[in-house]
């Protein structure tokens, strides 16, 4: 379990375009951070309006950098509170609490290609790689699917002469993905990082293409599926009751009681956060448990999944 | 014939060979020698439908219901055929089927032209004969039969362990009487 921390100083804030920030984070006190390589994203700990959001973001800068951290961050309107804590109350100077970044979006070093397919913001793991040496003399090819207008803001993460194709929502200009991953060379891997319904049509079309799926990469967006129906959760051990409202996780929900919970990625991804469920019938929305174990509904990942049932107890 | 079951759990389970809808072109690779008749009526029923992207690559000749069946004469010519039919794609599969050396031998040439793992579809048909790599001289041993064996390499006599490699398509040999100089088992065909 990686539970070691970091306190973090905003040394930039820059925005790149209308809803898009970039923050530069550096160590307090001036130390060299833990190196990370490419796909690695921070979890920060950002001061919300009535609590704090505990939000993971990819890291920009190059592999290898230690002298600071850049994420970029997008607005978004039906935010949880992250990105408005982002974009509206951090400043230059603030001192922000992080956990030692993670990765969980590595590019496979055995590949021959690396394919990227990006949605908006899901760009951001993309920039690491396209820095790191490895995967550019592999050969790494870019298609972004975003805003005709947000074409160039990332141009300052950019290798000169990344292999980058831009789509958008327009005739002509459309990602056509069935014909991007038809006929890919043997020992292509493709990585997808986008919305969930992005994620899921190029998941979609690579199996009917016959893609190996030890060759298909995602992450998703952790933000977009948290909230919901607002329930109560009894925590067994801890003899805690608390009500999980529409807008926060579960995850998020322990935590304000001040039970420390195990998690890193808090996408439903990485299964640190695996938690026992003795009643109740839970709702999954990780990309972690298998379908039997989904199933069976005595296991639950509390940073993504919900309650179906009034009420849930936990062996927490 | 199915391979007897093991403790040691490296070694590779064999499926039937049966054809990957999702997949766009097809290569099914036979070792001749290693296929009975009611084999070939299976596989060419299972393959049939797949006949317009599928092409049958034997050593050694083979009827394969009305299937062409192009003959190749060895494994180098197996080689050539794979280096000419690339670069394969990510929707390609190849199946195989043969004795444990056979097939991995051709695992290890499909996965130098880039093929991943989840690409080759290896069954086993015929003897259980065994290739063995030698742990003190590296050498391998081909065709092996029997419990114990010579070491083509160094003349040691080695006993063969289930411990299996898929990159040397091989099972491991340790020279079985290095306690006891000439105190080995008796010769018995374990892998006929």
């Amino acid at each position: 379990m990686i539970v070691s921390s970091l306190k973090l100083r905003v040394a930039t804030v820059d925005d790149i375009a209308p809803t898009l920030r970039h923050l530069r984070l550096e160590a307090a006190d001036g130390s060299a951070l833990p190196p990370t390589g490419a796909g690695a994203h921070v979890l920060l700990n950002l001061p919300g309006a009535s609590r704090v959001h505990r939000n993971a973001y990819s890291l920009t800068n190059p592999p290898g950098t230690r002298s600071g951290y850049d994420i970029i961050v997008r607005r978004v309107p039906a935010s949880r509170g992250g990105s408005a804590a982002v974009h509206e109350r951090i400043k230059v100077g603030d001192l922000l609490d992080a956990q030692t970044p993670g990765n969980l979006f590595a590019p496979v070093r055995g590949a021959r290609h690396h394919l990227m397919i990006a949605g908006g913001i899901g760009i951001t793991p993309f920039l690491s790689y396209l820095q790191d040496a490895d995967v550019r003399q592999t050969g790494a090819t870019l298609n972004l699917c975003c805003r005709e207008s947000e074409q160039d803001v990332f141009r300052p993460w950019l290798p000169a002469g990344a292999d980058m194709h831009f789509h958008w929502d327009a005739d002509g200009h459309r990602l056509d993905i069935a014909a991007l991953l038809a006929g890919q060379p043997a020992g292509t891997h493709l990585y997808v990082c986008g919305p969930g319904e992005l994620n899921e049509a190029v998941l979609r079309a690579a199996e009917a293409a016959g893609w190996p799926a030890s060759q298909v990469h995602t992450e998703h967006f952790g933000a977009a599926s948290t909230g919901g129906k607002a329930f109560e959760a009894v925590l067994r051990k801890s003899g805690l009751r608390l009500q999980v409202a529409e807008d926060e996780s579960l995850l998020e929900a322990i935590e304000r009681a001040g039970v420390a919970a195990p998690c890193l990625c808090r996408g439903g991804a990485c299964g640190v956060c695996v938690t026992a469920v003795l009643e109740g019938e839970p709702e999954h929305h990780d990309h972690y448990l298998g379908a039997d174990d989904k199933s069976a509904g005595r296991l639950i990942m509390p940073c993504v999944s919900r309650a179906r049932s009034p009420q849930l107890v936990l062996d927490l | 014939m199915t391979i007897a079951a093991s403790d040691i759990k490296s070694r590779p389970v064999y499926q039937p060979l049966r054809p990957d809808a999702m997949a766009s072109r097809h290569w099914l690779v036979l070792e001749a020698a290693a296929q009975g008749p009611d084999g070939c009526q299976a596989l060419a029923q299972a393959f049939a439908p797949l006949a317009p992207a599928l092409r049958v690559w034997s050593i050694g000749p083979l009827t394969l219901g009305s299937l062409p069946v192009t003959v190749l004469a060895d494994t180098a010519a197996l080689a050539a055929a794979l280096a000419q039919a690339g670069p394969f794609r990510v929707s390609d599969r190849l199946y195989v089927q043969g004795t444990e050396p056979f097939i991995w031998s051709v695992a290890s040439l499909a996965a130098a032209s880039g093929l991943a793992p989840e690409q080759l579809l290896l069954s086993h048909a015929g003897s259980l004969r065994r290739r063995v790599w030698c742990t003190h001289c590296h050498g391998l041993t081909e065709g092996v039969t029997t419990g114990t064996v010579p070491c083509t390499g160094c003349g040691r006599q080695l006993l063969v362990r289930d411990h299996f490699s898929r990159r040397h398509g091989a099972f491991m040999g340790v020279m079985v009487d290095a306690e006891v100089p000439g105190q080995r088992p008796a010769v018995q065909e374990l892998f006929p």
